[in-house]
Formats: structure tokens, sequence, C-alpha cells
């Protein structure tokens, strides 16, 4: 049971869900506790322990169906029914199986399939089946695929020397029998496991295929949405995409929390506290822990939102403010040609709401021509005097600026003044300077600047300004 | 401190007026055996807080509740200093320097007497147990509910692995102060936020969600005694309408309650028009959702009306289904 276990996690995780190596064992030893027997005691256990995300329930409970239930349902079903055409009552049926099973005894050559056919032990007979299914290569998946699969599943499992043991079987019990109504009910039993045969490959082989072409293509997706620039994102990747930022937000931002956490744990300090207290006549009335209160930085984000960069834009947005408890304050401004804050929308909506109304045209006109000289001197003009030592500015564009005024003595101020300067751009990194690109003056202004045109690239610039 | 089974959970919790699924008392019954936290997930009002509470009555336990918000942190969690104490001590400290200086030979003698009283100073005497504290020292088991934890903000999250990780932890001053008896530990989110893989490890997830329409009515009939049942087999169809609907906030168990109290207390028994629109507004909270909810009232109560007046005479749990 375990390696099933195990199995199963597997195709979780390939299905996206994070379920950890300490998870698993839990998850067995959970089964362990509740034994396997009750089968939705068995869903529970395993769901509580592996399933951590409320958004997963939903993978994890298609994937147990098709994991673990196979055909049970099913074949429990064809068996009421073969009991009923039979007109046998479950005690007469178990008497049919009975003999059958003597008979079996006397036939020590059978293929291990064709014995659990006959004995009706269709448990046993799926597991074969999985079991050779499992081993096939499903990888070179064309359109021909089931069928070339089926015909090579078939000499695997020696269906064919299997039926002719199920045939020759059946002349061999019919042989020796007179009672009428007893030859037509076994030998409707023994063809019915024939049919039985070819549904069990076919409905095991479907769902094998299923399983695994899930597999492919979510992680295809993925792989490909990673390397896609921004600028080509369907509304669908967009959805994706969100979700990954909320990912990437989460795990950056408990990195964060871990090292500033190490870094302020303090123990009692004794000089300070002598000193502090000297007031009180040296009764150490107030107590000074040698802990480095660090102030939180914060962040101040420019962002182009003409429609060239508008969702490299999005996500960062997005990111920051996800992360913006790290910060004692984030503000957050969008341009095009004009310059405006939208700080206030991310205080007054939810987050999404907040990037959509912010991009959307609400705050500047984004139909016109990208000016980020003009912008540039407008935030000197009104904002100058929000940066200061503790602030991080993020500019995120293109530097294309249609030939107008460039005006990069404002970053060179901005650069002077805060504590750190950053240009990301969504455009590639050879196109800089090009036409109407003031890319490298601009660059020449900053402390770190970055191409950043995809997932991938996100990834890799967080985790630099994250050090 | 023990469940024997799941099915043991589910009796024992009804005993304490709490119904719950199989699926519910298997996780209870599991994360006990197991000795692991529970993360409870799920809508407001479904009767998560309320999970940890009667967990520790139907255990014979005591409870211990950390509620938490945004900016809790340690020195609320789990201990301070009782400075008018400490203070207080020193005073005597001083009245009394006299005495314990008695007799003491050399000036060596002396500071070596001084230093081992102030070594008491900063003693457990001294110390002030919050909620993570009281559970850790206290001698007997206890159910620990952190209520809200995703209110916290992540610099908690990250303190609080570290106290569910092994119950132990260290004051600079005293030293490591190690639980006798590891809690049963509940832990509730409402998802404002996601919490970290790291926390999420060594817990065991449950979701709740709304009840089905049976238990829902098996509660509401256990928890206002007096309810008709023709009165609960209404509320609790159209509440399952109402929550299939895009609100904004769907009424959850606890306004069901109270809006049954309310209509039990003026002894009404069956649901109509007026008496809906007026009352309305203890279920939902937004002007929305309350005319989104007003259209589908209308319907149930129409299907409601032309069902009674059909010649078969329709039994309560056929509403139901
Ligand atoms: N299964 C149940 N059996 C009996 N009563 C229940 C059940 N579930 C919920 N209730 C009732 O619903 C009320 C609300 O539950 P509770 O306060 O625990 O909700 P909650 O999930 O913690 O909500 P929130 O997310 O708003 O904190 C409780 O007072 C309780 O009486
Ligand atoms: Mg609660």
């Amino acid at each position: 049971m375990d390696d099933r276990i195990v199995e199963f996690t597997h195709l979780l995780r390939r299905h996206g869900a994070r379920v950890s190596l300490s998870e698993d064992i839990d998850a067995i030893s959970a089964l362990g506790i509740l034994g396997i027997e009750d089968p939705s005691m068995f869903r529970d256990g395993l769901r509580a322990t592996l399933i951590k995300r409320a958004a997963d329930i939903r993978t994890f409970e298609e994937l147990f169906d098709l994991f673990f239930l196979g055909l049970g349902a099913a074949v429990r079903e064809s068996e009421r029914d073969l009991m009923g055409q039979l007109g046998l009552t479950p005690q007469q049926y178990q008497e049919l199986l009975e003999e059958i099973r003597r008979m079996l005894q006397r036939q020590p050559n059978l293929t291990p399939l064709a014995r659990a056919l006959l004995a009706g032990d269709l448990t046993q007979a799926e597991r074969l089946i999985r079991q050779a299914i499992e081993r096939e290569e499903l990888e070179q998946a064309g359109g021909q695929i089931a069928v070339a699969l089926y015909l090579r599943l078939a000499g695997r499992l020696a269906l064919g020397t299997v039926e002719e043991e199920l045939g020759s079987f059946r002349e061999m019990a019919l042989a020796g029998l007179d009672d009428p109504g007893h030859r037509q009910r076994l030998s409707r039993y023994l063809e019915r496991r024939l049919q039985d045969l070819s549904r069990m490959v076919r409905d095991l082989l479907r769902q094998e295929l299923k399983k695994r072409s899930i597999v492919a293509s979510e992680r295809e997706r993925l792989e490909y949405l990673t390397q896609k620039s921004f600028a080509y994102y369907t509304e669908e990747d967009i959805q994706r995409m969100n979700e990954a930022v909320v990912r990437l937000a989460q795990r950056f931002k408990n990195l964060l929390t871990l090292r500033r956490r190490k870094a302020r744990r303090g123990r009692f300090d004794l000089q300070e506290t002598l000193r502090k207290n000297l007031q009180y006549g040296g009764v150490p009335f107030r107590i000074q822990l040698d802990r480095r209160k660090r102030e939180k930085p914060q962040i101040l984000i420019l962002c182009d939102v003409s429609d060239s960069v508008l969702n490299a834009s999005r996500f960062m947005l997005q990111f920051v403010y996800s992360v913006q408890d790290l910060y004692s304050k984030v503000r957050s401004f969008v341009f095009v040609s004009e310059l405006g804050e939208v700080t206030r929308l991310f205080e007054d909506n939810d987050l999404q709401q907040a990037v959509e109304l912010a991009l959307k045209g609400e705050v500047v006109n984004v139909y016109s021509h990208s000016n980020f000289g003009r912008a540039f001197e407008l935030f000197y003009r009104e904002h100058f005097s929000s940066v200061n030592g503790k602030t991080t500015v993020m500019v995120i564009g293109d530097g294309r600026n249609n030939y107008n005024r460039p005006n990069d003595w404002v970053l060179k101020e901005i650069q002077r003044k805060a504590k750190r300067l950053i240009w990301l751009n969504p455009e590639s990194r050879w196109k800089w300077g090009f036409g109407d690109s003031e890319m490298p003056r601009y660059a020449a202004c900053c402390d770190v600047v970055e191409e950043c045109g995809n997932l991938s690239q996100l990834h890799r610039v967080i985790e630099r300004i994250a050090r | 401190m023990v469940f024997s089974s799941g099915e043991d959970v589910m009796k024992r919790l009804a005993e304490q007026q709490y119904l719950c699924s199989k699926n519910v008392a298997t996780v209870v019954y599991l994360a006990c055996a197991m000795r692991k936290p529970i993360l409870v997930e799920g809508p407001a009002g479904v009767g998560k807080t309320e999970l940890g509470k009667v967990l520790a009555s139907a255990l014979h336990l005591d409870l211990i509740r950390l509620q938490c918000y945004e900016g809790l942190d340690e020195a609320k969690a789990l201990y301070e200093w009782e400075y008018a104490k400490q203070l207080l001590y020193t005073q005597i400290l001083k009245d009394k320097i006299g005495e314990a200086l008695a007799g003491s030979r050399t000036l060596q003698h002396a500071v070596e007497r001084i230093c081992s009283e102030s070594d008491v100073f900063f003693s457990q005497k001294f110390l002030l147990p919050r909620p993570l504290l009281r559970a850790i020292l206290s001698p007997a088991p206890t159910v620990l509910l952190i209520d809200e934890v995703d209110k916290s903000d992540t610099e908690f999250e990250a303190f609080l692995l570290e106290v569910l990780s092994d119950f132990q932890v260290s004051v600079p001053e005293i030293g490591t102060l190690k639980a006798i008896h590891s809690p049963f530990v509940i832990l509730t989110s409402n998802n404002s936020r996601e919490m970290s893989d790291a926390l999420k490890r060594r817990c065991l997830h449950l979701y709740l969600d709304y009840p089905d329409p049976d238990r829902e009515l098996e509660i509401l009939k256990h928890k206002v005694p007096g309810v008709g049942d023709k009165l609960a087999a209404d509320v609790v169809h159209l509440l399952h309408r109402l929550r299939k609907l895009e609100l904004k906030k769907k009424p959850s168990i606890s306004e069901t309650l109270d809006w049954v109290k309310a209509l039990t207390l003026l002894q009404i028994e069956r649901l109509d028009h007026q008496l809906v629109e007026e009352t309305l507004a203890t279920l939902l909270k937004y002007e929305g959702d309350i005319r989104k909810a007003q259209k589908e009232m209308q319907e149930f109560l129409a299907e409601r009306k032309a069902k009674l007046q059909a010649p078969a005479v329709a039994s309560d749990k056929d509403f139901l289904h």
C-alpha cells in the first residue's frame, strides 16, 4: 500500500499540489491509524495529511477517484448484474465460484491473469493489467497512441494465450456436465469473463491515458508560460500568472521574514539597562534588550502603463502590494506622459481591483504618447520630497521616450537621495538604445538595471532585490 | 485526553451540541492520534472557532485561546515581564540589604551574596505568561485554540512555527522552558492570506464548509429547542438556495441560528413574504446581496405555495431534496 501512496503523491505533485516528503510520511502513518477498510475514512485521512490548500481539494478529489477507485465500483456493479442474469442467489453464486475454483486447482499451468479471471478475482485481474500498463512507455504520445499501445500491451499480457486458456477451460468444464441448466449457467459465466477481460483492458488503458495526458499538458503549459514574453499574454495567461505571482510573493515574504527574525533576536543587555535606569536611581524599571530594531524599508514604485509594458507593470504592482507588509510604506505612481499617484486605490480596493483600476486609465490618460522625461519632471516637482534615505525607488518601463527631452537629471537626483534606485525594463536588452530608447542614458543613473520581460526573469530580479 | 475513533468524536461532540460530519470527525480523531495541530479553514461562521471550544469541553480539558490580529507580537502571545512586581521586589531588596549583608566578612563575600539574591529578579516569579506560555507551562494537557491565525503578520507566523515545532521557548534570562504535555492545537483561518508551507506541513488540514441540509436542520433543532419543524425546514431550504447565489458574504450558520431564534421568539411557524422582507437584514449584510436575495426569496415562496396547494401531503423532508 505504501508504494501506492507514494505514487499517488507523485501524481498530486505533477498536478501542481505542493506535497512534501514529510507529508507522504504523515499520510502513511495516518492510514496506519485509520486502516484502509473504510473508503471514506481512507479518503479523508489522505486529504487531511496531503492537501493543505483549499484550491487543491478539487485536484485531489479527481485524482483520488482516478487512482484508487480504479474500476472498483464498475466491477462490483457488473458482478451483481451477472448474478441476476444467471438467476442465482448470492449463496448459489458463491457455490458456482467454489466449483470453478476446485476445477482450477487441477490446472496448474494457467497464466496468472486467466486464473484470476476464471476464479472471479477481478481485483487481482485488474492489478495485473494495471501493472502491465504502467510499465509501458507512453512518452512518445501521438494520435495513434491508443491503438499502438493496445497492441503492445496485448503482447505483454499475452492476451492471445489468456483467451485461448479461457476457451479450453470452458470446453473442459462443460464436458463432464449433464444438467442443461447448470451447463448454461457455467457457459454464460465463462463467456462473461472473456468480455470482462477486454472491457477491463480498455477501461484501464483509457484511464491511464487520461491520467498521463493531463500531466503532460499541465507541465508544458507552466514551462511555456515562464518563458513567454509578458507582451504576448492572453487573458488566460494573466489568470495563471496571477496565481504564480501570489505564490512568488508568499515565498519571498517567508524568506525575508525569517532572515529579519534571525537578525533581530536579542538578549538582555546589562549595560544599556543600567544606563537607561539611572533616572530611577538604578532600579531596573526598564529592561533593555540588545534587540536591533531595524526599521522596515520604504518602497516607491513608478510604473509605465503604456500598452507595450502594461503586463510587466501589472505583475510588479501586484507583487509589491502582495508583500507590502514587509515595508513600512509603499507608494505607487503610474505614468504615460502625465503622472498620477495610485497609492489610494490600493487602500480602498482589493488588490486585483486596484491593479486593474491603476492600469485602466482612471488616473492618467493611457492613450497619450509615452514621455518619460515629462513624467520624471512632474515627479521631481511634486513628490521628490517624499524620497529619503530609506526609500527604494523602482521604475518599470521600456525607456522609449518618443524623442522627447529625457530629463535624466531627475534620476540622478533620486539616486543620490534614495537608498537604492532600480530600473526594470520588460524590453529585451539588445533593443535598448535603438530608436527612441533612452535606456543607456537612464541606466547610467541607476543602482540596479534588469531586464524583466517574462516570468523567469521576474523570478531572478526578485531574488536579486531580496538580497 | 483521547478519542477512540471517528465515531467517538462525533458522539462526544454531539454531546456538546456540536454536530459534525464524518469527515470532520475523522480528521479530529487523526490529529489527536498523531498529535498534530489542525489547521481549520473555511468561510466565516461555519463553526471553526466553535470546534476548538467544544473539543476542549468534550475532552474535559482547559481551553487556552490566542486571538490573532494584525500587530500581535511575542510579548502579547508569549510572556511579558511584570515590571511592577520587579520594582516592588527591588524596593524590598533595598530595605533588606543590610540584613542580607550582615555577617559577611569581606567585600567579595558581600558581592556574592547580593548576586545570588538578584538571580531571583529574572525568574519565573516575575514572568507574566500569555496564552502560548500558559499552554506550555500548564501542568495538565490543554486545548490551544489559535484563532484567525491569518490575521497575524508573517513575522508572527514564523515565530509561531518555532513554538509549534517543539513546544519549547527560550527566555534569554531564564533558559529554556519546555511543555510537560504538548497541547492539542487548533488553528483557524478565514484565508485572508495564505499561510506558509512550513506551517501547513506541520498541520493536518480541515476544510469546513457549509453543512448539508440534513445536518443544518439537525443543528437548528439542537441549538434552538423550541423551533417548529416546518419553520426549520423552510429556513434550511431557503438558505441553501441563497448560498448558491454569488453573494459578497453568504449567510452562515451563526446568522441562520440568530434568525431562527428571532423567528421562534416571535412564535412564527412558517416563512411568509412580509416576514422575510422585514428580517432579511439579519441574514445579509450588503445592500447588493439583499437585492439579489429578494428575487430568489420570491421564487422560493412561490414554489412552496404551489407545492402546498398540490393535493399530496409533502413531508418536511421533501423540501430538502
Ligand atoms: N456543527 C455545528 N454544530 C452546532 N453549532 C454550530 C456548528 N457549526 C457552527 N455552529 C454555530 O455557529 C456559530 C458560529 O460558529 P463560529 O463562531 O465557530 O464560526 P467561525 O467559523 O469561527 O466563524 P468566523 O470565521 O467568523 O470566526 C457558533 O456559535 C455555533 O453555535
Ligand atoms: Mg471564528
